[in-house]
């Protein structure tokens, strides 16, 4: 038998990155007994080391807490832990939509910051009843009282509904629990309808396929009931549903309003999207659930294993990664510089980032990753348009009528005094400016637009450091514009290195071309000849440098113990040669594939 | 190495371990140079402690004995070495003595000294250790060991230590050569560097030591941190006109960990420039040559006859021993080489590593290697003949008379050239 929907409530925790979001969530499942102290672990919702290490959450995750209300009654809460990051903004609107509440966590010490806005708002469009949340304020430098106003301002939220808590200590954790019983609605619908249930993640198991997190809208699901998945069209048996405690427990069925775990013996992933609508294939819903759309990568490297062997492991480390991480799309790749390497698709630079380094960590890879870059339309003079993902593929100059690049809506938050600064910055990074709010005294929300291609150069470290790490930002696509974009050639030795190649607005080319060889020199370490380092698009040369060739690399001294110090540090020299790729006979570091990311203005 | 301990050596063995000590072994102590456990070949139940040095059946004697003095007054600035600073009169040293002259004993009763034909006495500071102590290690050392003229006994000693009635005496009880760590007659580089004398007390040295040694050799350093070629040079011109008849010129190697890498590591000083530095080495190769001193290694210079025997012995794979804390000794037989110190197995070389070892120190002296070793080498490693002709090509090494030379330039790019030799057996 279900759970009575009245006594059911879902809710999501959003937050800006470092708000504290799990601690939180950890307070609740202690605090309501779901998990024994002696169980707990210190952001237990966060299930991959690089989520807790970085203390970020990548995955969401749904658990089911009883709570005994104050009311005498006990409710079923569904806690929906959602990722924090911009990257994953459609996975939280998904997960948002699986809930009638949102408790929106701010820092107390930090304030409101864009991603609070932005979560917010994604909030309260997909109709969430939200619990304002003072987080950490048992902090010294805690300023309840100004977050307050800028919680009233900023997030148009009722000062007076703010519930003030620690997600260390627990305080207020009581409060919030209350507040969730008497302020987020219980779910509606039909249990007479047919089946419709929306899927808001879904990882693999190697012993059950695809595993998806849903949540009942209409009817119910039981075990052994055949399904459909509306977007994919795809057919299944359910094998098991179930709620998490957080570990599962296998439940009869799940019954309106209610959250849990469905297995599906699917092996193959795609088949289970995010976003997409469970129904019955016969006599099932009309329609599905809204808000479904298929996810884009939005940035692009190329990745290369430095040892030629590994090409066939990386490849199994990729199949092996996007089984649970769908939005991670890739194809094979082939540089001139690097070999045989991928082409990979990201939702975005901590996407990127974290998975990069369990490839190298979880599958001990060694990787050259090339600079990130976007995908272009390339329109040709014969009408014909070009994806464009990787910078060597840019077809001539000659054949190309224009090329189109996505522009972002991008939302800066900072204080006042910082302005001028992002003004300076954003503008020179080819941003438009579009309107500024003041949320508050002390936070101005300021509206971009600009180019994707150089939001991922390095644009948000550098907004941190120019802002003295006030600036929070949030972006969301918006169009694809043409704009005059070249491709920038960097030769060494007189060859173009294909993998160092990258897309440039025309009027940067110059300036971003010299800098370039001038980082490029620093890098590159003095072979035993000269090196010289180019910058051209096309055939017009824009800047040079020289690696003037090494003369002296000895180790002078050669006695008794010598002779074993010696070996090793030829091993150790050995040993870092292999971090580098010898690229015809210049031996090339990594960071020099990244160099064009810490071109500063 | 920093051990504050009473015990000079660094002995691991743990006391109740003394008792197995072999009777065979005439000393009562545990030795600085370390013990490893091996069972007897009959029985297998009698266990014997023996010294890591012992050498078993089908091991080359030993032809070169390096005795350690981890000891000195300060440590200077660029230092790696096992060694730690101490006061003269720091009972530590006369514990230290102690230990080492039992490990002579030890070794002599073991008949590894019988075939010795070069001593030499490193650090630390070995004057450091003032002369009592030096005079009862070179007393107990000629008692274990045919200590004749003919066997070259060098001596390492600080300016500061050196005094005219040690000279005389290390020479009367059988020291036949001095080496002096000069470094520089810049006085400001002295300091940079941590040194605790300046150029006069080095001239003075060189004098003292010159009042009987034949022999005597100075070091020098280039590619220091402020270092002009113009510095370099005149300290390069005086240590030529001293009358030593040994040098060696080596550049600094800022190694992890030392004061100076931090001082480079803050800015505080500059990195020093390889350019410079090998402006430097070809400076010194021109003017020792025009001194008449001859480049016998990449950077040793001397006048004919005063060639380092005992390190040629290490260039050219004669079996050492090494006793003291730190100190590495070398034995070998025809399928193995082995380095060893006093805490056990350094490495350990096949037949492949061992020769290639081999081809990479002789392409660090001006005679080069044999092209028939080349030859013979690759049976074993069979792209050494490849590997060498290729230096050949790159400019790092010549081919003169049935004999692979080292270059100028493979000199100064030592570091590729040797590694690309050590790569045939890795």
């Amino acid at each position: 038998m279900s759970v009575d929907p009245r006594f059911i409530r879902n809710f999501s925790i959003i937050a800006h990155i470092d708000h504290g979001k799990s601690t939180l969530s950890d307070r609740i499942l202690e605090l309501t007994g779901t998990v024994a102290s002696r169980d707990m672990q210190a952001q237990l919702l966060d299930s991959m080391d690089i989520e807790r290490e970085r203390g970020i959450t990548i995955k969401s995750q749904a658990v089911r807490v009883d709570y005994q209300a104050d009311d005498g009654n006990t409710y079923h809460f569904n806690l929906i832990d959602t990722p924090g990051h911009v990257d994953f903004t459609y996975e939280v609107s998904r997960s948002l939509a699986a809930c009638e509440g949102a408790v929106c966590v701010v820092d107390a010490t930090q304030g409101v910051e864009a991603q609070t806005v932005a979560n917010c708002m994604m909030a309260m469009n997909a109709d969430l009843e939200i619990i304002p949340l003072i987080n950490k304020i048992d902090l010294p430098a805690a300023e309840p009282e100004r977050v307050k106003t800028e919680i009233e301002d900023g997030l148009a939220l009722p000062a007076e509904d703010v519930v003030m808590a620690s997600g260390k200590t627990g305080e207020g954790v009581h409060d919030l629990l209350e507040a969730v019983v008497y302020n987020v609605p219980a779910p509606e619908g039909d249990p007479n309808a047919p089946l419709r249930a929306l899927i808001f993640d879904s990882y693999f198991d190697a012993y059950r396929g695809v595993v998806a997190l849903i949540r009942i809208v209409d009817g119910s699901i039981r075990k052994g009931q055949t399904i459909r998945m509306m977007a994919t069209n795809t057919e299944a048996v359910v094998e098991e549903v179930g709620v998490r405690r957080p570990s599962e427990v296998p439940a009869k069925e799940l019954g309106v309003g209610e959250v849990g775990y469905l297995v599906t013996g699917l092996k193959d992933p795609s088949k289970v999207k995010v976003g997409d609508t469970i129904t019955l294939p016969v006599g099932g819903c009309s329609d599905p659930l809204p808000g479904y759309r298929d996810v884009k990568p939005m940035v692009f490297t190329g990745l290369f294993p430095i040892d030629a062997d590994q090409y066939e492991p990386l490849k199994d480390a990729l199949e092996r990664l996007s089984l649970n991480d769908p939005a991670l799309i890739w194809e094979p790749e082939t540089s001139h510089a690097l070999g045989f390497g991928f082409r990979v698709g990201f939702l975005g630079l901590l996407h990127m980032e974290v998975i990069k380094e369990r490839l190298e960590r979880e599958f001990n890879l060694d990787l050259l990753a090339t600079a990130p870059s976007v995908e272009y339309n390339v329109y040709l003079k014969n009408g014909e348009m070009i994806s464009l993902h990787s910078p060597q593929d840019m077809p001539d100059p000659s054949a190309i009528d224009h090329v189109e690049e996505p522009f972002l809506k991008a939302k800066i938050l900072i204080p006042p005094d910082y302005i001028g600064a992002v003004m300076d910055l954003t503008c020179a990074r080819r941003g438009e400016f579009k309107t500024m709010n003041y949320l508050g005294m002390q936070t101005v929300e300021m509206l971009w637009e600009m180019p994707l291609s150089e939001l991922i150069m390095d644009y948000f470290d550098q907004l941190k450091s120019r802002t003295k790490g006030y600036a929070s930002l949030d972006y969301d696509f918006d169009c694809y514009k043409p704009s005059k974009l070249v491709k920038l050639d960097i030769l060494l030795s007189g060859k173009a290195i294909d993998a160092l190649s990258f897309i440039v607005h025309e009027d940067k080319a110059y300036d971003q071309g010299r800098v370039l060889c001038e980082k490029l020199k620093d890098i590159i370490p003095r072979q035993q000849f000269e090196v010289p380092i180019q910058a051209a698009v096309g055939s017009r040369i824009l800047a040079r440098q020289t690696v003037r060739a090494m003369r002296k690399d000895v180790l002078a001294k050669c006695y008794g113990g010598d002779i074993s110090r010696k070996r090793k540090l030829l091993e150790a020299q050995r040993k870092g040669k292999k971090r580098m790729k010898a690229i015809g006979n210049v031996e090339v570091p990594q960071e020099a594939f990244m160099a064009i990311l810490k071109v500063d203005e | 190495m920093a051990s504050s301990s009473t015990n000079a050596s660094g002995y691991k063995a743990s006391d109740d371990m003394r008792g197995l000590v072999s009777s065979s072994l005439s000393t009562s102590t545990p030795s600085p140079c370390g013990w490893c456990l091996s069972s007897s070949t009959s029985g297998g139940e009698v266990r014997e402690l023996r010294p890591i040095w012992q050498l078993d059946e089908g091991f080359e004697p030993y032809r070169a004995l390096y005795l350690h003095l981890p000891f000195c007054r300060k440590r200077c600035a660029y230092c790696d070495f096992v060694t730690e600073a101490a006061s003269p009169d720091d009972p530590r040293l006369d514990a230290y003595v102690d230990q080492l002259v039992a490990d002579i004993r030890a070794a002599s009763a073991a008949g590894a000294l019988a075939h010795i034909e070069t001593v030499y006495l490193g650090g630390g500071t070995p004057s450091f250790f003032g002369l009592k102590r030096l005079c009862r290690l070179m007393y107990e050392l000629s008692l274990c060991m045919r200590l004749e003229p003919e066997i070259e006994c060098t001596m390492e000693a600080n300016p500061d230590s050196l005094t005219l009635p040690m000279v005389r005496d290390l020479f009367a009880l059988g020291v036949t050569r001095i080496s002096l760590g000069v470094q520089s007659f810049d006085d400001d580089e002295l300091r940079l560097l941590g040194r605790i004398h300046d150029a006069q007390a080095a001239l003075r040295a060189i004098d003292l030591a010159l009042e009987r040694f034949d022999h005597v050799s100075i070091d020098l350093m280039c590619g220091l941190p402020g270092q002009h070629l113009e510095t370099f040079e005149r300290s390069l011109d005086r240590a030529l006109s001293t009358g030593v008849d040994h040098i060696s010129i080596y550049p600094l190697t800022i190694e992890e960990g030392t004061p100076l890498d931090h001082l480079v590591e803050k800015g505080l000083i500059p990195t020093p420039d390889d350019d410079l530095a090998a402006d430097m080495m070809d400076l010194a190769a021109c003017k020792c040559t025009e001194a008449g001193f001859r480049r016998y290694e990449v950077a040793s210079y001397a006048r004919p006859g005063g060639e380092s025997r005992h390190n040629q012995a290490y260039w050219t794979g004669v079996p050492y021993l090494g006793l003291g804390r730190g100190a590495v000794g070398m034995k070998q037989s025809s399928d193995c080489r082995i380095r060893y110190d006093q805490e056990g197995i350094i490495e350990e070389l096949d037949e492949a590593q061992r020769l290639v070892e081999d081809l990479m120190l002789g392409m660090r002296r001006s005679v080069g290697v044999a092209a028939d070793d080349v030859i013979a080498a690759c049976l074993v490693v069979p792209d050494a003949w490849e590997i060498f002709e290729a230096l050949v090509d790159d400019g790092f090494a010549a081919y003169r008379d049935g004999r692979f030379v080292p270059t100028e330039r493979g000199w100064l790019l030592g570091n590729v050239m040797y590694g690309r030799i050590l790569d045939l057996a890795p």
